[in-house]
């Protein structure tokens, strides 16, 4: 059961807190619903809502969003309005109103869409922890996760060239639904010719991944649909998907080439 | 340190209760606060009948550790009718049969409220939007996304300066469809 709900009002004191040990919590839409349960061990909640990690700052060609940033804030943001359709295709509403920037990277697959775009997006990762504050790539994150004690206070996006952001997320329904895939990609083109391809994919690995094979099998072809079809299959090599309730493993790479088609050239869905 | 006293003000009044650690916000309303119309469903965050309006926005209250919101305010269905008589919101529910368990009618009303504080003049897909994170289970939604869209059309013809139709043309007549 938790033995305590500490609301740190600053970083240090989070950062003191979680040294040791307990849950970090962001909006709480994934330690709640395992609070709820009951079945948790003894532990504390230690809260960011009030350690001062809001706020969203356009620094240069960058967006440095802080980690307690709810979903809702960034879909409303101006200069972050290429992601509107992204966050809008998260959960609904009310959980956009809790859910963090900082929560969604380590959202369990299938969820974690944020995340996936983010790692399209080459974005960087503040984090505070007992050995003082660092950066990191979000990739690196992903594969490493945070030190004990750390805790991750802001995300800085580069913004992508217009034109080159796309997103496109299959759902077993239209709104609030997890992905059965996901698809992140900032794709820059000169004259029609791919000339550097982020692809992150999500819903079809443990956590976010970026699609190596299909990124270089898209560079130096044009982005059209010969050249998308061919990436869709490269990606099978970039993908461990599962089966859980949304999908089967096996039609999450049946369909993966399809969505990466839809999400980069805009084909309209079905219905 | 085991349990705290947290205080919200709740529907414009203050309260003041003990939670202990692990208390969420709907089980404070309902427990210690006596307010029923959230209600338990899911605990999960996903069937929406817990909502209620956190400083004016919707949030699934099984979700929220009461702790972290000590000293916000707070707005649930008790809230909503004034001196006894029902809002648009509440009337439009009731006319428009968008209500028959009730057990997810809290929760919608309260994402109908948010909804047209913020936007008078919502379209359909803004409506099925604002309710996506509500699951019912008798209605079928059409009924409540026609209540609440009825519930702006009512909302817009009383409230003082509101827009007038465009100059000339005749006023829109009652239950044309926008």
């Amino acid at each position: 059961m938790i033995t305590a709900v500490r609301v740190p009002a600053s970083v240090d004191a989070a950062v003191d807190l979680a040294a040791r040990g307990g849950w970090i919590m962001g909006g709480g839409t994934i330690v709640m619903p395992q609070v709820n349960t009951g079945a948790v061990g003894d532990i504390e909640l230690i809260s960011l809502r009030r350690a001062g990690l809001g706020g969203i700052q356009p620094d240069g060609g960058s967006v440095r969003i802080g980690a307690a940033t709810t979903l809702a804030e960034v879909g409303e943001h101006a200069e972050l309005g290429f992601l509107a359709a992204a966050v809008h295709a998260i959960a609904a509403p009310s959980i956009r109103n809790l859910a963090t920037v900082g929560g969604n990277l380590f959202a369990p697959q299938p969820y974690g869409d944020f995340a996936a775009c983010l790692l399209a997006l080459d974005a960087t990762v503040g984090i505070a922890g007992p050995a003082g504050p660092r950066q990191c790539p979000v990739d690196e994150l992903f594969r490493t996760g945070p030190a004990a004690g750390e805790l991750v206070t802001s995300v800085t996006v580069p913004l992508p060239p217009a034109g080159a952001w796309f997103f496109h997320k299959a759902m077993r329904r239209k709104l609030n639904s997890a992905a059965i895939v996901a698809v992140a990609a900032v794709v820059r083109t000169d004259g029609g010719v791919v000339t550097a391809a982020r692809i992150a994919l999500g819903g079809v690995a443990p956590r976010p991944v970026r699609a190596f094979a299909a990124e270089r099998s898209l560079t130096g072809r044009p982005l059209d649909r010969a050249a998308v079809a061919a990436a869709g299959q490269a990606a099978q090599a970039d993908i461990d998907p599962a089966d859980d309730a949304y999908a089967s493993a096996w039609y999450r790479r049946r369909v993966l080439p399809v969505h990466l088609r839809r999400a980069l050239l805009a084909d309209p869905p079905i219905g | 340190m085991p349990a705290q006293i947290v205080s919200l003000v709740v529907n414009g009044r203050s309260q003041e209760f003990i939670a202990r650690p692990g208390s969420t916000l709907l089980g404070s309303l309902r427990d210690s606060l006596g307010l029923m119309a959230a209600k338990r469903g899911c605990a999960q965050g996903s069937c929406g009948t817990c909502t209620v309006l956190l400083d004016g926005a919707p949030v699934p209250s099984c979700l929220v550790a009461v702790e972290t919101v000590d000293g916000r305010s707070v707005r649930t269905l008790e809230g909503v009718a004034r001196d006894g008589r029902l809002d648009e919101v509440q009337s439009a529910f009731i006319d428009g049969f968008a209500t028959q368990c009730g057990f997810c009618t809290a929760g919608m009303i309260m994402v109908a409220e948010a909804l047209l504080d913020r936007d008078r003049d919502p379209s359909r897909a803004d409506v099925v939007e604002a309710i996506s994170g509500n699951v019912c289970r008798c209605t079928g939604y059409e009924p409540i996304v026609a209540a609440i869209l009825e519930a702006a059309r009512r909302r817009r013809d009383r409230a003082p300066g509101a827009a007038p139709a465009a100059a000339g043309a005749a006023p829109a007549a009652a239950g044309s469809t926008g």
